[in-house]
């Protein structure tokens, strides 16, 4: 079997496996055993045959296309693992591979709706970065599964909500809910797994909506509590706002193209022979132009409808050349670009729709760290990886400054935060923010790269974090303090996420997971501040961003692990976790070290990603394309060259090294208090603290107004419109008195006599029913007489006549 | 010719033509043999006969299903051309295998099929009466096979007789019972006079038209009745024509009978209540439908000739005329009969006896619409049959859930006293929602297959009123046909509400029976009365197939 048609095979039964754990789990979810225990067995099965599918078609890949040295990407990937020593010697090879489109393939499973040339399919486009995509999101999936079955088993009899409390003052009793939990969890992993596997942004919208409304079920997870079902409102509302420019996008893109499939597909021609009908990617990027990008025909026709109109069905396809040399056309692509990242930025937590994400930390833990850090909330920056080619340099700045200012942000903020997981959300945030930063500044490996280690070590990290609520039962980082003794394996693996996060290594030796993703976006933001001096700001940003990363990091690290027990009840009741939460953590934090490692010959993840990098991304691109002639996106592979790559490990080690020192100086050896700190900063403190009132600005701004008009409409609705209907009612009313008199007296007392006259007439008739068999054989004898003279009278006329 | 060529033609007939159409009638045979001798042979007496039985009767509706099937114009095409010819006169003439044949033969088997099921289930008959019951069952079922095909006088009688004398041994099973002897006794000596009369009846038209064949009669008829001065019997041309009349009222009766029509109807709520549950069954659905297929067939072949416009056309004009109102008038009383007579009955297998006795009134409705059109508004005519035929189909489903229930219950209350059903939503819910949904799907309302099939018939006659088709009678027939559906729902819903409302009786004890394949059984029943409300399309089809086979 070839690998085009066993990769669909293979993924999609893995993508559908959860769904049928759903499904299973809807229907006998409470049946499976004591309290619906073992729906987290049907659960955990599915997700792990989806991992070994997963990796079953991970390997045929490999088989078939070996991360190694395919182009000069593999090599920079062995080079970066390596001592970079050899990065200068690729410019020979560029060209010639440039024009290259990367290996993927492509096909519909099912045709939702086919009108002309619009077409809705469920179908696939797998290339390295999907199978990539389906291991990461199958096995922290799977890691998180099991951790879960330990984590939730509070839900397996009676709970007692502390924290929701009732009018007469007492506490909630309720049932478990530890089906319900797999079930939301196995529909989020289907709906995750549709998004990585679709072949087309309708399908991709569809799965995008799934998995919000699973983020919604999962923050609601403990509805009862006012925060968490405020939480859940929050997380959806402020992504339909995101998803209204992405359907203004897809629109845009719908409406002058006519198709939402990324790859070329087969459809039947006229004469029956398929034909070869363009996807997204090859209308933007068609080969002609070497895949460099072009506003495609279609919008250029669209933009230009005035003069298509005016000119004759024969000329438009001659002089839409020079109308697109006018610029027609090119703000719909630059429109379809921003409308698309919009969707993006409410998934991915960007500014400034990222105050949902802190608040979905109201969800169980485990639900934190599979959904809101390491895979849902990576879907935004995914789809833009996907979409990259449609994106115009234009687009890519936008994103860029967004990740900037969205990284910038949630750094600071989570440098106040005393919660352990909004220390971890606002991390979150801030690195989504770097990964979207990397993806504008043409870095689509480096931005794809980190989603993947993050993805390893965030989950852990949050993991961890469960593990320590777990124990102390409060998310206060300020009554921790001194766990690492009651808990040394979660106080270790969290060393390592953290550690991971901030990217340390031994700079052009070795390092962690992180150390490997977070150079290359440092390396090709700085390449990007050099190509384009006004934009130098964004590199400033991420060298920033570093070192904020740093110091938050191990000020959570050492408030809750180090010194000494600041909480003598919390740290009386701390305790080590059950082992099937510890194995997770252990699993992921070896990830967490290796993921960004390049093997020997040349294996690794940034080798693979680059065999899917977009055709005609390869070389830098000159000049912007609706504003900024000036824009230069520099191609990646500069940024693995000499100086830029010396520069950006340096200041990376320097930032990250600085960061934990300051930290340590504050929390571990206290030189420094944090607390006269806090007071020389006072205003900026407070303004941290306060999230930079992002709440309060959008509470103003939206809330408030939209009470107002609630306000209003209601007071229209209740001034106006119900004494109007009442009147109606009331006038109704008194017609139907009269009316139901009537129908008392005169309707109902000739409906009585009816009905009591065809009783009498039935009763009677029971009397010719004697039971005598002589009656009835001389009924016969006497019926057919009857009828004889009936007719004879009857139809005397016409018959005798 | 001589007797050799003659001989060979008949052969030729037989075995090519007439046989090749003739194997689900085939099949009951051999089945009937095939129990016999189970019984008669040690060796096979191990076998239950009610396995050999459906077994038989499968065979028998895979045949019907691929006669319906190969007919012209199937709507499920599985095989591109037709296999079987619209319309076939089999053995020289006595028997017609049509689209009425086939649609009626397959709902006859598929009845069966469900019919000896339900038996099974319901443990009547017992293990030993198995072989006599069954070959009873299949020996009357061919002969209502026959009665839908039949196409010439004297198989009228012997399928009559042969759907019939089973009948009567059948209504007398439950031998222990004097209730169930007299029964049997009472249909038989009904029958047997009612046989008697319609014999006369034949004898004379036989005698006037000088043929027993229905088409060559058609023709005869209209010829006599067409120019009235032709005669040779007596100079009076009243005088043949009275004969025929008598003569045709004479048949009548006996179809009459066999429908349970007012006022020939009188044997039909003793013999329910006095035989089982299942033998009522029985009688109910494949007795009235065969019923009405002859009814159709009857009609139809005296009334009208194909589309020759000679001088028999005019003539048989007013033979349609005659049996519009004849049909007409009977349906009317019927209905208001039976639906009436249902009142203040207090035993519920006498009460569906009576909503048998209206239902056989609705279908004649019906018939007079079909009749009336006939050879004036073809389209029309076709409607009708189709109406009676999607009719025909849901009330197999009606009837039979509504008797396996009485039969369940029986087993569980050992009573089929409506009073006995009092509270029982509360021990048996699910039985008592099936039997809601089958006693209001009896009164035709929606969303229930009930509705769907007297909306069809009223439609029928709301059609031939529009065209102007005997516009007062069709007039009237549906005012009493809008009046009746109005009676029926008060003593349907009267049950539904001693079942719902009324407190249990305290001295209840409910046998311990198995819920179970009961359970399945009336699913299966009822579920279908649901569905055919709201997806009836399929049935309709193959419904509009039967309604072609006059044209």
């Amino acid at each position: 079997m070839d690998l085009a048609s066993q990769l669909p095979q293979l993924l999609g039964l893995a993508w559908l496996l959860p769904l049928a754990s759903f499904v299973l789990i809807l229907f006998f979810g409470p049946r499976m055993g004591p309290h619906g225990r073992n729906a987290a067995w049907v659960a955990t099965a599915a997700i792990v045959t989806s991992l070994v599918l997963s990796l079953v078609a991970f390997v045929s890949w490999l088989g078939v296309h070996p991360a190694v040295a395919a182009h000069h990407g593999g090599d920079h990937g062995a080079a970066h693992a390596g001592d970079h020593a050899d990065a200068a010697g690729h410019d020979a090879d560029h060209g010639s591979h440039a024009v290259q489109p990367p290996v993927a393939y492509s096909g519909d499973w099912y045709t939702l709706y086919e009108a002309g040339r619009l077409k809705l399919s469920i179908g696939w486009y797998i290339d390295s970065l999907t199978i990539l995509m389906f291991v990461v999101v199958t096995f922290i999936a799977t890691c998180i599964h099991v951790y879960a079955s330990g984590y939730m088993h509070d839900e397996l009899h009676e709970v007692t909500d502390h924290e929701v409390h009732l009018t007469d003052g007492s506490h909630l009793h309720r049932p478990g809910r530890f089906p319900r939990f797999f079930q939301a969890l196995s529909l989020f992993c289907f709906s995750m797994m549709g998004i990585l596997i679709a072949g087309n942004l309708a399908m991709v919208f569809i799965f995008w909506e799934l998995v919000g409304i699973c983020s919604w079920f999962l923050i609601g997870f403990y509805y009862e509590r006012k925060s968490a079902s405020n939480a859940a409102n929050k997380a959806f509302l402020f992504n339909r706002v995101g998803d209204f420019g992405m359907l203004i996008g897809l629109m845009a893109l719908w409406g002058a193209l006519g198709t939402l499939h990324f790859a070329d597909s087969q459809v039947p021609g006229p004469d029956g022979q398929p034909v070869s009908r363009p996807g997204l990617f090859s209308l933007v990027r068609p080969a002609e132009t070497g895949h460099a990008l072009r506003v495609p025909d279609g919008m250029v026709k669209f933009a230009a409808a005035e003069k298509v109109a005016k000119t004759a069905p024969g000329d438009v396809a001659g002089k839409v050349d020079a109308w697109r040399a006018e610029g027609f056309g090119k703000w719909l692509l630059f429109i379809a670009g921003v409308g698309i990242f919009c969707g993006c930025a409410g998934k991915s937590a960007q500014f400034p729709l990222f105050v949902w994400l802190p608040d979905a930390m109201e969800g169980p833990t485990p639900v934190s760290a599979l959904v809101h850090s390491a895979t849902m909330v990576a879907a935004g920056v995914y789809l833009v990886g996907r979409f990259f080619p449609v994106l115009t340099p234009d687009v890519l700045l936008v994103i860029a400054y967004i990740g900037a200012i969205t990284l910038f942000i949630a750094a600071t903020i989570a440098l106040v935060a005393n919660d352990i997981k909004r220390v971890l959300a606002y991390s979150t945030v801030s690195q989504l923010g770097y990964m979207m930063l990397a993806l504008g500044v043409g870095g689509w490996v480096a931005g794809l790269f980190h989603l993947v280690t993050h993805a390893f070590f965030k989950s852990l990290l949050f993991l961890c974090s469960g593990s320590v609520i777990h124990a102390c039962h409060t998310n206060d980082m300020r009554k921790m303090g001194g766990l690492a003794k009651v808990m040394p394996y979660t106080a270790g693996t969290m060393l390592v996420g953290c550690l991971a996060i901030i990217g340390a290594g031994i700079p052009f030796v070795i390092g962690l997971s992180g150390y490997y993703s977070k150079d290359s976006i440092l390396a090709q933001a700085l390449s990007f501040s050099q190509a384009n001096p006004r934009h130098s700001i964004l590199f400033l940003a991420v060298a920033g961003g570093a070192f904020l990363t740093a110091f938050y990091m191990f000020r959570l690290w050492f408030m809750t692990f180090a010194g000494t027990p600041r909480d003598h009840h919390v740290a009386e009741h701390a305790h080590e976790s059950p082992q099937v939460m510890v194995m997770p953590l252990l699993v992921l934090a070896v990830l967490a070290v290796v993921a960004g490692w390049t093997l020997p010959g040349g294996f690794g993840i940034a080798n693979l990603l680059e065999q899917s990098r977009p055709a005609g991304t390869t070389e830098t691109v000159q000049g912007g394309f609706a504003f900024g002639q000036t824009l230069t996106v520099p191609a990646e592979y500069l940024s693995h060259e000499g100086t830029i790559h010396v520069t950006a490990t340096m200041t990376a080690f320097a930032t990250a090294l600085g960061g934990v020192l300051l930290a340590a100086a504050m929390y571990l050896w206290r030189v420094i208090s944090p607390a006269a700190i806090a007071t020389i900063f006072r205003p900026v403190f407070i303004f941290l603290a306060n999230r930079w009132y992002f709440d309060e600005l959008y509470h103003a701004l939206f809330v408030v107004p939209a009470h107002r008009l609630a306000a209003v409409a209601s007071g229209i609705d209740q001034g106006l419109i119900d004494p109007f209907i009442n009147g109606l009612a009331w006038t109704a009313r008194q017609v139907a008195g009269i009316d139901a008199w009537i129908d008392r007296t005169l309707v109902d007392g000739l409906g009585h006599a009816t009905a009591s006259a065809t009783w009498s007439a039935g009763l009677e008739l029971k009397k010719l029913q004697t039971g005598s068999l002589r009656q009835y054989v001389m009924f016969i004898a006497a019926g057919t007489v009857a009828l004889f003279v009936l007719a004879s009278i009857v139809f005397r006329s016409s018959l005798a006549g | 010719m001589d007797l050799g060529s003659l001989l060979t033609s008949t052969l030729t007939d037989t075995l090519e033509v007439s046989l090749p159409l003739f194997r689900v009638e085939l099949a009951l045979s051999a089945t009937i043999v095939l129990v016999l001798l189970c019984r008669m042979l040690p060796v096979l007496r191990w076998l239950d006969s009610a396995l050999v039985a459906l077994g038989g009767v499968a065979f028998a509706l895979w045949y019907a299903w691929s006669d319906l099937r190969g007919l012209p114009g199937s709507p499920w095409p599985a095989v591109v051309a037709a296999t079987h010819p619209a319309s076939q006169e089999l053995f020289g003439g006595l028997l017609i295998f049509d689209s009425l044949t086939a649609y009626i033969r397959f709902l006859l088997a598929g009845f069966l099929v469900l019919y000896i099921l339900f038996t099974k289930i319901s443990g009547i008959p017992d293990r030993e009466d198995g072989a006599d019951f069954y070959t009873l069952v299949l020996g009357s079922s061919l002969g209502m096979c026959l009665m839908a095909s039949a196409n010439h006088l004297l198989m009228i009688f012997m399928a009559v007789e042969m759907a019939s004398v089973p009948s009567y041994a059948l209504a007398g099973m439950l031998k222990g019972r004097k209730a169930s002897s007299e029964a049997a006794l009472k249909y038989a000596v009904y029958g047997a006079g009612a046989a008697g009369v319609m014999l006369y009846g034949i004898s004379l038209l036989a005698g006037v038209l000088g043929t027993c064949h229905l088409p060559s009669m058609a023709a005869e008829l209209g010829r006599i009745v067409g120019d009235g001065a032709d005669s040779f019997y007596v100079a009076d041309s009243a005088g043949p024509i009275m004969v025929l009349t008598l003569g045709g009222l004479m048949m009548a009766v006996g179809l009459a009978f066999k429908l349970s029509a007012v006022p020939f109807h009188f044997w039909c709520p003793d013999v329910f209540e006095g035989a089982a549950a299942e033998v009522g069954a029985f009688l109910s659905v494949a007795s009235k439908a065969a019923a009405v297929a002859l009814a159709v067939r009857v009609a139809f072949g005296l009334g009208w000739l194909g589309d020759a416009a000679d001088a028999s056309a005019a003539g048989l004009a007013d033979v349609r005329h005659f049996l519009v109102y004849l049909i007409g008038l009977m349906a009317a009383v019927t209905c208001t009969l039976g639906n009436l007579g249902a009142y203040g009955q207090t035993n519920m297998k006498r009460l569906l006896a009576y909503s048998t006795i209206a239902h056989a009134g609705y279908l004649l409705l019906g018939v007079a619409a079909a009749v009336a059109m006939l050879g004036v508004d073809p389209e029309g005519c076709r409607k009708a049959v189709t109406a009676l035929a999607f009719y025909l189909g849901t009330y197999l489903f009606m009837n039979l859930g509504a008797f396996a229930i009485v039969a369940v219950l029986r087993n569980r209350l050992r009573s089929e006293e409506i009073a006995a059903y009092a509270g029982l939503v509360r021990s048996n819910p699910g039985m008592v929602v099936a039997a809601g949904a089958v006693l209001v799907s009896l009164v035709g309302l929606p969303p229930l297959a009930g509705f769907v099939s007297k909306f069809l018939i009223f439609s029928s006659l709301v059609e031939a009123i529009t065209k102007g088709i005997e516009r007062p009678l069709m007039l009237v027939l549906l005012v009493i046909g809008g009046l009746n559906t109005v009676i029926s729902l008060f003593y349907y819903l009267r049950v539904l509400k001693v079942m719902t409302f009324d407190p249990p009786p305290e001295d209840r004890v409910a046998a311990p029976a198995p819920v179970w394949l009961p359970g399945a059984l009336v699913t299966a029943v009822v579920v279908p009365v649901v569905l055919l409300g709201i997806f009836w399309s399929g049935l309709y089809a193959y419904a509009q197939l039967a309604g072609t086979f006059a044209s």
